[in-house]
């Protein structure tokens, strides 16, 4: 089936994947690298416009403007509006259905596992109601209520949610948002053809999604899930393909609403369902982590130690946990659910149930999931992956690692859980960072690519350069599938942190880098900077903090990158977002950003100059706050 | 001797031929830098359409015969005898433009800015990888073969 067998695969910054995959009788993506290694030089500068018939244009020095007259700058600016509001729609969906959850399960009473954050977001939104359930059900309405405004209606959420210093930066560049789904229809509307042709306009457009994709879709969608399906706590985790256990039926499941498998995670470990796995020969049920779910999982894993086996990879590596021939199922409910799965599956005669079908993919069941008919449809989905188990099991080979990953990854890192092992107070790592024990943070976040080196090449080689420095690294995202396979979130890779940041490391036990689970966690590091600044009495680009997106894959990641960019922050990516063709947008994002918001945009391919730039940056920001 | 094969069969017309030819010739830039609005930047090959026959990729061909070096007065042009390509000395042109008006294939050109010298495939200096635009191609429409006389 691989009908790139000869080819050589990418590198990998996980050098057993590599081997593991290079092995494989399997197509992969990181086989398909090869193939696709010509790129299209008027793609990656993002002049490229198909808005019409009369393209695709293209810029080019016999044809600086396109048939409708638009330039670069213009062009440019339409194709990453398009993309934000893409990425932001993607968010969106997922707070929206995490919202219409949260509703449902406290109309109908069901369980609330996360006491702290119901109180936590009843204080933000000033929710007072004794009954847990109709406090919850009140905050889902006031999201929603939100999401579902037009958007020349400000959401009233925004306000309450944001830093006051940025509320205020934000009204005066007139950039808070009307509601947070017509934000996107309105993103696509003026991209159109022959619509809007003012880059600046659009650029600040971008950051008002970024607004309501970062408060909303990050933010928002943690705290909600963290009231349905309880908060994160710290705690070791096997990470890797190591945590596939051949002796359960296992369940390998891809997307972002945790939500959707709340009460299947719970209905695997009941009794009468350990018993069907046990007639077919078979312990139970497991669940094996793949992206940002998986991640999300992981996170509270505290809570699911019995049916959760642990998170095996990211989104690049979902095709290599797939071809072990160990996984049965695959239940996806939205990205990242590579196509490249599909064929895997029908080879390995894997079943693949799609959940949402905004991630239907082409040869899997459709089972859209109902929140009334949850408990049939777990057992038609029990069923079903039963039936894969007999029909596929022993026949099809097995091809493990278990030497892959590690068994002490640290987890369950949150703005809260964080906060509790500070001790209740984030005054120890405020200090710790005016001593210099803690130069300063960075938030390594986003996704996993095959570009910039490799698969989480430039991602694992940025860490150690920044660790080195003594930075501590906060990961959210497919980021950190590939950081903690590589053991940098475990306690021992402190020997690989500058001596401060080690010492710090090693009298608290833990590891330089820590894990906030998924991307929609980016939101949690939100959280962790805005306290921060609170406590300290600053604004967020005061503080000695940066972002990096090294490997930043999709449009949801630009969303993100946008909310990064509306908080202030300096902002590292490792390739350009198809900008560089515009002067006016390399203008905007690299020094005109800096008067906007504090925001700026860095684009580096090279791990040690973008550290460098990145620590000179922190120690630039250390002295304007005399530390 | 290694000469730029054209398939126009394959030919998609995307450009990236230009744009990988203009990379090569601005230093220091790539596919995400090079400036495609600055005066300087000229492509050194062509796609044509043709609504008969598609796209039509114009190469030069470093012609065993080159008309341009023959009509060259000033000895700016001439052809290499080991690599068989015809290259270009700036300092000894005298923008005559026999060379233009000479080449069978109107792939040669004045540059834009200066109106002061010629814009010709220079085979990016014999680079051991090869050609900028042959390693652009997505659809290997052009390619480098060896060639006899």
């Amino acid at each position: 089936m691989n009908t790139n067998f000869s080819c050589k695969t990418c590198a990998s910054a996980d050098q057993k994947l590599e081997t593991f995959i290079s092995n494989l009788s399997v197509d992969t993506s990181h086989h398909r690298m090869e193939g696709q290694s010509v790129k299209c030089g008027f793609g990656l500068q993002g002049i490229c416009c198909r808005l019409c018939s009369n393209g695709p244009c293209r810029i080019t020095p016999d044809g600086p403007k396109g048939v409708c007259g638009a330039t670069a700058d213009t062009i440019v600016a339409r194709n990453f509006l398009r993309a934000v509001s893409a990425g932001s729609g993607c968010y969106i969906h997922i707070v929206e259905n995490t919202a219409l959850m949260l509703k449902k399960t406290a109309a109908s009473k069901g369980v609330l596992k996360g006491k702290v954050a119901l109180a936590k977001l009843a204080e933000i939104f000033a929710v007072d109601e004794a009954d847990e359930h109709v406090r919850a059900e009140k905050i889902a309405d006031m999201v929603l209520a939100d999401l579902y405004k037009p958007d020349y209606v400000k959401m009233e959420l925004v306000e309450k949610m944001a830093y006051k210093p940025r509320f205020d930066r934000w009204k005066e560049l007139g950039i808070l948002p009307g509601g947070a789904k017509s934000e996107v229809f309105a993103g696509v509307v003026k991209t159109s053809t022959n619509l809007n042709s003012d880059p600046v306009d659009m650029y600040l457009n971008c950051l008002k999604l970024g607004i309501s994709t970062g408060l909303y879709g990050l933010t928002l969608t943690n705290l909600l899930n963290d009231v349905m399906l309880g908060e994160p706590s710290i705690r070791l985790a096997p990470v890797g393909l190591r945590v596939i256990d051949t002796d359960y039926i296992n369940i390998m499941i891809t997307g972002h609403q945790h939500s959707i498998f709340a009460y299947l995670q719970d209905r695997l470990i009941q009794d009468d369902v350990i018993e069907k796995a046990k007639a077919v020969g078979a312990k139970g049920f497991k669940l094996v982590g793949c992206t940002c779910v998986g991640q999300d999982l992981q996170l509270r894993g505290e809570h699911y130690q019995e049916v959760f086996n642990g998170h095996a990879g990211n989104n690049f590596t979902s095709e290599a946990i797939l071809a072990t021939g160990a996984i049965d199922a695959v239940l996806s409910e939205f990205n990242c659910t590579l196509p490249g799965i599909e064929p895997i599956c029908d080879e390995l005669k894997i079943k693949q149930i799609c959940l949402d079908d905004v991630a239907k993919k082409a040869n899997a069941e459709m089972k859209p999931f109902v929140f009334e008919e949850k408990e049939s449809q777990s057992n038609d989905i029990i069923d079903s992956v039963i039936e894969a188990y007999q029909a596929r099991r022993g026949v099809v080979a097995l091809n493990m690692d278990a030497d892959h990953g590690n068994d002490d990854t640290l987890t369950g890192v949150s703005e809260g859980s964080l906060k509790s092992f500070l001790g209740g107070t984030w005054k120890p790592l405020i200090d710790l960072i005016v001593k210099g024990e803690i130069k300063g943070i960075a938030g390594v976040v986003g996704c996993s690519s095959l570009t910039a080196g490799g698969h989480d090449v430039l991602t694992v080689n940025l860490v150690k350069e920044l660790i080195a420095k003594d930075i501590l690294v906060l990961s959210a995202g497919c980021s950190s599938g590939g950081l903690e396979n590589v053991g940098l979130m475990s306690p021992s890779a402190a020997s690989q942190a500058g001596s401060k940041l080690r010492a710090v490391c090693e009298s608290l036990g833990i590891p330089p880098v820590l894990n906030f689970g998924p991307c929609l966690a980016i939101g949690r590091l939100e959280l962790v900077a805005t306290e921060l600044a609170e406590a300290i009495g600053v604004d967020l680009p005061q503080l000695p903090l940066v972002l990096s997106a090294p490997q930043w894959l999709e449009e949801q990641a630009l969303a993100d990158g946008a909310f990064g960019l509306a908080l202030g922050l300096p902002l590292h990516l490792g390739l350009p977002p198809f900008v560089t063709g515009s002067p006016v947008a390399v203008q905007v994002f690299t020094q005109d950003m800096l008067n906007l918001t504090g925001g700026q945009l860095i684009i580096d391919d090279n791990a040690q100059s973008a550290a460098q730039t990145l620590d000179a940056i922190i120690e630039k920001k250390r002295k304007e706050l005399n530390i | 001797m290694k000469r730029i094969i054209i398939d126009r069969e394959k030919c998609d017309g995307c450009l990236n031929c230009n744009i990988a030819c203009i990379s090569a010739h601005e230093e220091g830039s790539n596919f995400y830098t090079v400036n495609m609005l600055s005066p300087d930047a000229e492509t050194r090959n062509f796609i044509k359409f043709d609504a008969q026959k598609g796209y039509l990729p114009i190469f030069c061909r470093h012609c065993d015969e080159p008309e341009c070096v023959l009509s060259c007065m000033s000895g700016a042009l001439e052809k290499d005898p080991l690599t068989g390509h015809v290259q270009y000395d700036e300092s000894k042109c005298a923008a005559c433009y026999m060379c233009v008006m000479n080449c069978p294939y109107g792939v040669l050109k004045p540059d834009k800015r200066t109106r002061t010298k010629v814009i010709k495939c220079d085979f990016c200096d014999d680079k051991v990888d090869g050609p900028s635009c042959v390693k652009a191609c997505p659809k290997k429409a052009i390619e480098v073969k060896e060639v006899s006389l």
